[in-house]
Protein backbone atom coordinates (compact mmCIF):
# COMPACT_ATOMS: atom_id res chain seq x y z
CA UNK A 1 0.00 0.00 0.00
CA UNK A 2 1.45 3.37 -0.95
CA UNK A 3 1.89 6.26 1.49
CA UNK A 4 -1.03 8.32 0.24
CA UNK A 5 -3.51 5.44 0.58
CA UNK A 6 -2.15 4.55 4.01
CA UNK A 7 -2.47 8.15 5.16
CA UNK A 8 -6.09 8.47 3.99
CA UNK A 9 -7.04 5.18 5.58
CA UNK A 10 -5.43 6.25 8.82
CA UNK A 11 -7.30 9.55 8.77
CA UNK A 12 -10.61 7.81 8.08
CA UNK A 13 -10.10 5.39 10.97
CA UNK A 14 -8.69 7.78 13.54
CA UNK A 15 -12.02 8.80 15.00
CA UNK A 16 -13.42 5.28 15.01
CA UNK A 17 -10.94 4.04 17.63
CA UNK A 18 -12.83 5.90 20.38
CA UNK A 19 -16.08 4.32 19.27
CA UNK A 20 -14.45 0.89 19.10
CA UNK A 21 -13.10 1.31 22.64
CA UNK A 22 -16.45 2.46 24.07
CA UNK A 23 -18.25 -0.47 22.44
CA UNK A 24 -15.66 -3.10 23.38
CA UNK A 25 -15.39 -1.92 26.99
CA UNK A 26 -19.06 -2.65 27.68
CA UNK A 27 -17.29 -5.65 29.16
CA UNK A 28 -14.52 -4.47 31.48
CA UNK A 29 -11.02 -5.15 30.22
CA UNK A 30 -7.40 -4.02 30.71
CA UNK A 31 -5.06 -2.18 28.37
CA UNK A 32 -3.12 -4.97 26.70
CA UNK A 33 -6.15 -7.26 26.31
CA UNK A 34 -8.11 -4.41 24.71
CA UNK A 35 -5.19 -3.78 22.34
CA UNK A 36 -5.35 -7.45 21.30
CA UNK A 37 -9.11 -7.57 20.81
CA UNK A 38 -9.07 -4.34 18.80
CA UNK A 39 -6.29 -5.75 16.60
CA UNK A 40 -8.29 -8.96 16.09
CA UNK A 41 -11.31 -6.87 15.09
CA UNK A 42 -9.21 -5.03 12.50
CA UNK A 43 -8.38 -1.84 14.44
CA UNK A 44 -4.62 -1.76 14.52
CA UNK A 45 -4.03 0.89 17.20
CA UNK A 46 -0.52 1.54 18.47
CA UNK A 47 0.00 0.79 22.14
CA UNK A 48 1.46 4.24 22.70
CA UNK A 49 -1.77 5.76 21.35
CA UNK A 50 -4.23 3.46 23.10
CA UNK A 51 -2.90 3.65 26.68
CA UNK A 52 -2.95 7.46 26.87
CA UNK A 53 -6.34 7.45 25.07
CA UNK A 54 -7.89 5.23 27.77
CA UNK A 55 -6.74 7.70 30.43
CA UNK A 56 -8.14 10.63 28.47
CA UNK A 57 -11.53 8.91 28.08
CA UNK A 58 -11.50 8.15 31.78
CA UNK A 59 -10.71 11.79 32.60
CA UNK A 60 -13.63 12.82 30.38
CA UNK A 61 -15.93 10.53 32.38
CA UNK A 62 -16.59 8.20 29.45
CA UNK A 63 -14.80 5.24 31.06
CA UNK A 64 -14.58 4.07 34.64
CA UNK A 65 -11.61 2.17 35.98
CA UNK A 66 -10.85 -0.23 38.77
CA UNK A 67 -7.67 -1.99 39.84
CA UNK A 68 -7.89 -5.75 39.94
CA UNK A 69 -5.26 -6.99 42.37
CA UNK A 70 -6.50 -10.56 42.61
CA UNK A 71 -4.23 -11.84 39.85
CA UNK A 72 -0.47 -12.18 40.23
CA UNK A 73 -0.09 -9.09 38.04
CA UNK A 74 -2.31 -6.18 39.16
CA UNK A 75 -4.16 -4.69 36.18
CA UNK A 76 -6.29 -1.63 35.65
CA UNK A 77 -9.67 -2.57 34.20
CA UNK A 78 -11.71 -0.05 32.24
CA UNK A 79 -15.44 -0.12 31.69
CA UNK A 80 -17.71 2.16 29.64
CA UNK A 81 -19.66 4.56 31.88
CA UNK A 82 -23.24 5.76 31.36
CA UNK A 83 -21.89 8.90 29.67
CA UNK A 84 -19.65 6.73 27.52
CA UNK A 85 -22.60 4.60 26.48
CA UNK A 86 -24.56 7.72 25.56
CA UNK A 87 -21.66 9.00 23.47
CA UNK A 88 -21.24 5.61 21.79
CA UNK A 89 -24.93 5.63 20.79
CA UNK A 90 -24.55 9.13 19.38
CA UNK A 91 -21.37 8.24 17.50
CA UNK A 92 -23.01 5.14 16.04
CA UNK A 93 -25.99 7.15 14.89
CA UNK A 94 -23.61 9.57 13.20
CA UNK A 95 -21.69 6.65 11.71
CA UNK A 96 -24.95 5.25 10.24
CA UNK A 97 -25.88 8.69 8.90
CA UNK A 98 -22.47 8.97 7.23
CA UNK A 99 -22.85 5.51 5.77
CA UNK A 100 -26.27 6.42 4.35
CA UNK A 101 -24.94 9.73 3.02
CA UNK A 102 -22.00 8.06 1.29
CA UNK A 103 -24.31 5.39 -0.19
CA UNK A 104 -26.66 8.10 -1.47
CA UNK A 105 -23.75 9.96 -3.04
CA UNK A 106 -22.45 6.79 -4.68
CA UNK A 107 -25.88 5.92 -6.09
CA UNK A 108 -26.37 9.53 -7.20
CA UNK A 109 -23.20 9.45 -9.29
CA UNK A 110 -23.79 6.00 -10.83
CA UNK A 111 -27.37 6.69 -12.01
CA UNK B 1 10.26 -9.54 38.88
CA UNK B 2 11.24 -10.92 35.54
CA UNK B 3 14.96 -11.25 34.84
CA UNK B 4 14.78 -8.58 32.11
CA UNK B 5 13.38 -5.93 34.42
CA UNK B 6 16.15 -3.39 33.93
CA UNK B 7 15.18 -1.98 30.52
CA UNK B 8 11.48 -1.96 31.39
CA UNK B 9 12.20 -0.29 34.73
CA UNK B 10 14.26 2.35 33.01
CA UNK B 11 11.59 2.89 30.34
CA UNK B 12 8.72 3.24 32.81
CA UNK B 13 10.73 5.57 35.03
CA UNK B 14 11.62 7.77 32.06
CA UNK B 15 8.00 7.86 30.85
CA UNK B 16 6.39 8.88 34.15
CA UNK B 17 9.10 11.26 35.32
CA UNK B 18 7.51 14.37 33.82
CA UNK B 19 3.91 13.47 34.75
CA UNK B 20 2.07 15.25 37.57
CA UNK B 21 2.72 13.70 40.99
CA UNK B 22 -0.86 12.47 41.50
CA UNK B 23 -0.87 10.46 38.24
CA UNK B 24 2.64 9.10 38.41
CA UNK B 25 2.16 5.95 40.54
CA UNK B 26 -1.02 4.92 38.77
CA UNK B 27 0.41 5.34 35.26
CA UNK B 28 3.62 3.60 36.33
CA UNK B 29 1.79 0.52 37.62
CA UNK B 30 -0.47 0.28 34.61
CA UNK B 31 2.26 0.87 32.06
CA UNK B 32 4.53 -1.73 33.63
CA UNK B 33 1.71 -4.29 33.63
CA UNK B 34 0.89 -3.53 29.98
CA UNK B 35 4.53 -3.88 28.94
CA UNK B 36 4.91 -7.14 30.83
CA UNK B 37 1.68 -8.51 29.34
CA UNK B 38 3.00 -7.72 25.88
CA UNK B 39 6.42 -9.27 26.61
CA UNK B 40 4.83 -12.45 27.97
CA UNK B 41 2.61 -12.78 24.89
CA UNK B 42 5.66 -12.51 22.63
CA UNK B 43 7.66 -15.00 24.68
CA UNK B 44 4.76 -17.44 24.38
CA UNK B 45 4.90 -17.10 20.60
CA UNK B 46 8.54 -18.17 20.65
CA UNK B 47 10.58 -14.97 20.88
CA UNK B 48 13.46 -14.88 23.36
CA UNK B 49 12.74 -12.78 26.44
CA UNK B 50 15.46 -10.22 25.67
CA UNK B 51 14.28 -9.71 22.11
CA UNK B 52 10.64 -9.53 23.26
CA UNK B 53 11.42 -6.78 25.75
CA UNK B 54 13.43 -4.80 23.21
CA UNK B 55 10.66 -5.12 20.60
CA UNK B 56 7.91 -4.01 22.98
CA UNK B 57 9.83 -0.97 24.22
CA UNK B 58 10.95 -0.04 20.69
CA UNK B 59 7.35 -0.12 19.49
CA UNK B 60 6.25 2.09 22.39
CA UNK B 61 8.83 4.60 21.21
CA UNK B 62 10.55 7.50 22.92
CA UNK B 63 9.30 7.57 26.55
CA UNK B 64 9.17 11.37 26.44
CA UNK B 65 6.73 11.10 23.54
CA UNK B 66 4.56 8.69 25.52
CA UNK B 67 4.68 11.04 28.52
CA UNK B 68 3.56 13.91 26.27
CA UNK B 69 0.56 11.85 25.16
CA UNK B 70 -0.34 11.02 28.75
CA UNK B 71 -0.17 14.65 29.81
CA UNK B 72 -1.59 15.92 26.46
CA UNK B 73 1.29 18.32 26.07
CA UNK B 74 2.13 19.47 22.55
CA UNK B 75 5.20 18.02 20.85
CA UNK B 76 5.98 21.26 19.04
CA UNK B 77 7.25 24.69 19.99
CA UNK B 78 4.60 26.79 18.26
CA UNK B 79 1.45 25.14 16.98
CA UNK B 80 -0.65 26.01 13.94
CA UNK B 81 -3.07 28.16 16.01
CA UNK B 82 -0.60 30.97 16.54
CA UNK B 83 2.10 30.15 14.02
CA UNK B 84 0.91 32.75 11.48
CA UNK B 85 0.60 35.43 14.17
CA UNK B 86 4.09 34.47 15.34
CA UNK B 87 5.59 34.66 11.85
CA UNK B 88 3.95 38.00 11.05
CA UNK B 89 5.03 39.52 14.36
CA UNK B 90 8.57 38.22 13.92
CA UNK B 91 8.94 39.62 10.39
CA UNK B 92 7.42 42.96 11.41
CA UNK B 93 9.57 43.51 14.50
CA UNK B 94 12.83 42.26 12.96
CA UNK B 95 12.35 44.36 9.81
CA UNK B 96 11.69 47.46 11.92
CA UNK B 97 14.13 47.07 14.79
CA UNK B 98 17.16 45.46 13.14
CA UNK B 99 17.79 48.25 10.56
CA UNK B 100 17.23 51.02 13.13
CA UNK B 101 19.50 49.36 15.68
CA UNK B 102 22.26 48.68 13.15
CA UNK B 103 22.14 52.20 11.68
CA UNK B 104 22.19 53.69 15.19
CA UNK B 105 25.16 51.52 16.10
CA UNK B 106 26.98 52.44 12.87
CA UNK B 107 26.27 56.14 13.47
CA UNK B 108 27.60 55.90 17.03
CA UNK B 109 30.84 54.36 15.78
CA UNK B 110 31.09 56.94 12.99
CA UNK B 111 30.62 59.83 15.45
CA UNK B 112 33.29 58.31 17.67
CA UNK B 113 35.62 58.59 14.67
CA UNK B 114 36.17 54.85 14.23
CA UNK B 115 37.68 53.34 11.10
CA UNK B 116 35.36 52.41 8.21
CA UNK B 117 35.95 48.70 8.82
CA UNK B 118 34.85 49.00 12.43
CA UNK B 119 31.72 50.92 11.43
CA UNK B 120 30.73 48.29 8.85
CA UNK B 121 31.42 45.50 11.34
CA UNK B 122 29.26 47.18 13.99
CA UNK B 123 26.40 47.60 11.50
CA UNK B 124 26.53 43.93 10.44
CA UNK B 125 26.98 42.55 13.97
CA UNK B 126 24.21 44.72 15.41
CA UNK B 127 21.77 43.74 12.66
CA UNK B 128 22.58 40.06 13.24
CA UNK B 129 22.50 40.07 17.04
CA UNK B 130 19.33 42.18 17.26
CA UNK B 131 17.55 39.81 14.83
CA UNK B 132 18.71 36.79 16.85
CA UNK B 133 17.68 38.37 20.15
CA UNK B 134 14.22 39.31 18.85
CA UNK B 135 13.70 35.87 17.30
CA UNK B 136 14.74 34.12 20.52
CA UNK B 137 12.55 36.09 22.91
CA UNK B 138 9.53 36.16 20.60
CA UNK B 139 9.78 32.40 20.02
CA UNK B 140 10.02 31.88 23.77
CA UNK B 141 6.88 33.96 24.41
CA UNK B 142 4.86 32.09 21.77
CA UNK B 143 6.18 28.70 22.94
CA UNK B 144 5.05 29.50 26.50
CA UNK B 145 1.61 30.46 25.13
CA UNK B 146 1.31 27.04 23.49
CA UNK B 147 2.80 25.17 26.41
CA UNK B 148 0.51 26.82 28.95
CA UNK B 149 -2.55 26.00 26.83
CA UNK B 150 -3.40 29.66 26.15
CA UNK B 151 -3.33 28.93 22.41
CA UNK B 152 -6.31 26.59 22.79
CA UNK B 153 -8.60 29.62 22.93
CA UNK B 154 -7.66 30.52 19.37
CA UNK B 155 -5.14 32.85 17.77
CA UNK B 156 -4.03 36.00 19.61
CA UNK B 157 -5.01 38.16 16.66
CA UNK B 158 -8.06 36.66 14.92
CA UNK B 159 -8.11 36.96 11.18
CA UNK B 160 -10.83 39.13 9.65
CA UNK B 161 -11.63 40.06 6.06
CA UNK B 162 -10.52 43.63 6.88
CA UNK B 163 -6.94 42.41 7.20
CA UNK B 164 -6.91 41.35 3.54
CA UNK B 165 -4.17 43.18 1.63
CA UNK B 166 -5.00 45.19 -1.49
CA UNK B 167 -4.81 43.31 -4.81
CA UNK B 168 -1.04 43.13 -5.46
CA UNK B 169 -1.04 44.66 -8.98
CA UNK B 170 -2.96 47.89 -8.22
CA UNK B 171 -1.16 48.57 -4.96
CA UNK B 172 2.19 47.59 -6.40
CA UNK B 173 1.75 49.73 -9.51
CA UNK B 174 1.27 53.00 -7.66
CA UNK B 175 3.82 52.13 -4.98
CA UNK B 176 6.40 50.98 -7.54
CA UNK B 177 5.88 54.04 -9.73
CA UNK B 178 6.32 56.49 -6.84
CA UNK B 179 9.30 54.56 -5.45
CA UNK B 180 11.02 54.42 -8.86
CA UNK B 181 10.49 58.13 -9.56
CA UNK B 182 11.70 59.14 -6.08
CA UNK B 183 14.77 56.92 -6.45
CA UNK B 184 15.59 58.24 -9.92
CA UNK B 185 15.09 61.84 -8.72
CA UNK B 186 17.43 61.27 -5.79
CA UNK B 187 20.01 59.65 -8.08
CA UNK B 188 19.95 62.55 -10.55
CA UNK B 189 20.09 65.04 -7.66
CA UNK B 190 23.06 63.18 -6.17
CA UNK B 191 25.05 63.36 -9.42
CA UNK B 192 24.78 67.19 -9.35
CA UNK B 193 25.03 67.49 -5.57
CA UNK B 194 28.30 65.60 -5.28
CA UNK B 195 29.94 67.92 -7.83
CA UNK B 196 29.33 71.10 -5.82
CA UNK B 197 28.75 70.09 -2.19
CA UNK B 198 30.64 67.76 0.14
CA UNK B 199 29.36 64.17 0.53
CA UNK B 200 31.98 63.02 3.04
CA UNK B 201 34.04 64.28 5.91
CA UNK B 202 37.49 63.41 7.18
CA UNK B 203 39.27 64.52 10.36
CA UNK B 204 40.03 67.96 8.94
CA UNK B 205 36.40 68.59 7.93
CA UNK B 206 34.40 68.40 4.72
CA UNK B 207 36.00 66.78 1.67
CA UNK B 208 35.58 69.33 -1.13
CA UNK B 209 36.64 67.06 -3.99
CA UNK B 210 33.65 65.54 -5.90
CA UNK B 211 33.08 61.79 -5.52
CA UNK B 212 32.74 61.14 -9.28
CA UNK B 213 35.56 61.94 -11.69
CA UNK B 214 34.82 65.50 -13.01
CA UNK B 215 36.22 64.46 -16.44
CA UNK B 216 33.05 62.35 -16.87
CA UNK B 217 30.88 65.48 -17.23
CA UNK B 218 32.05 65.82 -20.81
CA UNK B 219 31.67 62.11 -21.57
CA UNK B 220 29.62 59.55 -19.66
CA UNK B 221 27.67 61.49 -17.02
CA UNK B 222 25.32 62.97 -19.68
CA UNK B 223 24.72 59.42 -20.98
CA UNK B 224 23.87 58.17 -17.49
CA UNK B 225 21.54 61.15 -16.92
CA UNK B 226 19.76 60.47 -20.23
CA UNK B 227 19.35 56.79 -19.26
CA UNK B 228 17.80 57.83 -15.93
CA UNK B 229 15.39 60.24 -17.61
CA UNK B 230 14.37 57.52 -20.11
CA UNK B 231 13.82 55.14 -17.17
CA UNK B 232 11.60 57.77 -15.50
CA UNK B 233 9.60 58.27 -18.70
CA UNK B 234 9.11 54.51 -19.15
CA UNK B 235 7.99 54.24 -15.51
CA UNK B 236 5.30 56.87 -16.09
CA UNK B 237 4.24 55.24 -19.39
CA UNK B 238 4.02 51.89 -17.60
CA UNK B 239 1.73 53.31 -14.89
CA UNK B 240 -0.55 55.00 -17.39
CA UNK B 241 -0.71 51.79 -19.47
CA UNK B 242 -1.99 50.00 -16.34
CA UNK B 243 1.10 47.86 -15.78
CA UNK B 244 3.91 46.01 -17.47
CA UNK B 245 3.79 45.15 -21.19
CA UNK B 246 6.35 43.18 -23.20
CA UNK B 247 7.69 46.25 -25.10
CA UNK B 248 8.19 48.04 -21.77
CA UNK B 249 9.90 44.96 -20.32
CA UNK B 250 12.29 44.88 -23.28
CA UNK B 251 12.96 48.63 -23.01
CA UNK B 252 13.61 48.05 -19.30
CA UNK B 253 16.15 45.32 -20.11
CA UNK B 254 17.94 47.64 -22.57
CA UNK B 255 18.03 50.58 -20.14
CA UNK B 256 19.11 48.44 -17.18
CA UNK B 257 21.86 46.67 -19.15
CA UNK B 258 23.15 49.95 -20.59
CA UNK B 259 23.24 51.67 -17.19
CA UNK B 260 24.77 48.66 -15.42
CA UNK B 261 27.37 48.15 -18.16
CA UNK B 262 28.43 51.82 -18.25
CA UNK B 263 28.89 52.05 -14.47
CA UNK B 264 30.62 48.65 -14.25
CA UNK B 265 33.07 49.34 -17.10
CA UNK B 266 33.90 52.82 -15.79
CA UNK B 267 34.45 51.45 -12.28
CA UNK B 268 36.72 48.63 -13.49
CA UNK B 269 38.65 51.04 -15.73
CA UNK B 270 39.26 53.22 -12.66
CA UNK B 271 37.67 56.28 -14.24
CA UNK B 272 34.37 56.36 -12.31
CA UNK B 273 35.58 57.81 -9.02
CA UNK B 274 37.64 60.93 -8.48
CA UNK B 275 41.15 59.98 -7.20
CA UNK B 276 41.31 63.33 -5.37
CA UNK B 277 38.24 62.35 -3.36
CA UNK B 278 39.77 59.16 -1.99
CA UNK B 279 43.13 60.88 -1.49
CA UNK B 280 41.46 62.91 1.27
CA UNK B 281 41.38 59.75 3.40
CA UNK B 282 44.34 57.90 4.95
CA UNK B 283 43.21 54.64 3.27
CA UNK B 284 42.40 56.33 -0.05
CA UNK B 285 45.78 55.80 -1.67
CA UNK B 286 45.97 52.05 -1.06
CA UNK B 287 45.67 50.25 -4.40
CA UNK B 288 44.07 47.28 -2.63
CA UNK B 289 41.21 49.26 -1.11
CA UNK B 290 40.61 51.21 -4.34
CA UNK B 291 40.53 47.87 -6.19
CA UNK B 292 37.95 46.47 -3.77
CA UNK B 293 35.80 49.60 -4.19
CA UNK B 294 36.07 49.37 -8.00
CA UNK B 295 35.16 45.67 -8.16
CA UNK B 296 32.44 46.10 -5.51
CA UNK B 297 30.88 48.97 -7.48
CA UNK B 298 31.02 46.94 -10.72
CA UNK B 299 29.47 43.84 -9.13
CA UNK B 300 26.79 45.89 -7.38
CA UNK B 301 25.81 47.75 -10.57
CA UNK B 302 25.62 44.49 -12.56
CA UNK B 303 23.56 42.77 -9.85
CA UNK B 304 21.15 45.71 -9.64
CA UNK B 305 20.83 45.85 -13.46
CA UNK B 306 20.22 42.07 -13.66
CA UNK B 307 17.68 42.18 -10.86
CA UNK B 308 15.89 45.12 -12.47
CA UNK B 309 15.77 43.39 -15.89
CA UNK B 310 14.56 40.04 -14.47
CA UNK B 311 12.04 41.77 -12.19
CA UNK B 312 10.46 43.46 -15.22
CA UNK B 313 10.18 40.18 -17.13
CA UNK B 314 8.72 38.31 -14.13
CA UNK B 315 6.16 41.03 -13.47
CA UNK B 316 5.18 41.16 -17.13
CA UNK B 317 4.68 37.38 -17.19
CA UNK B 318 2.51 37.67 -14.06
CA UNK B 319 0.22 40.35 -15.51
CA UNK B 320 -3.30 39.03 -16.16
CA UNK B 321 -3.78 37.86 -19.76
CA UNK B 322 -5.06 40.49 -22.17
CA UNK B 323 -3.55 43.45 -20.32
CA UNK B 324 0.08 42.90 -21.33
CA UNK B 325 -0.31 42.87 -25.12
Amino acid sequence: MDDVTAQHLQELRRGTVVLACLVTLERADYGYALLESLATAGFSVDANTLYPLLRRLERQGLLMSEWNTEDARPRKFYRTSADGRELATLLRRDWDALHTAISDLTEGTSS
Amino acid sequence: MTPHSTLTERYVAAAVRSLPENQRDDVERELRASIEDDIDARIESGVSSDAAERDVLTELGDPSGLAARYSERPLYLIGPTNFLVYRRTLVLIVSMVAPIASIASGAAHALAGDAIGEIIASVVVTAFTSAIQIAFWLTLVFAVLDWSGASRRGPLVPWTVESLPDVPERRAQLGDTIASLVFLGLAVAFVFYQQFLPVAWNREGAVDAPLLDPALWSSWIPVILVLMVLEAVSTIVKYRAGGWTWPLAILNIVLASAGGAVVAVLALAGSLYNPAFFAAFPWGTSAGILGVIAVGTAVLSIVIALWDAIDGVVRTARMPRGSRA
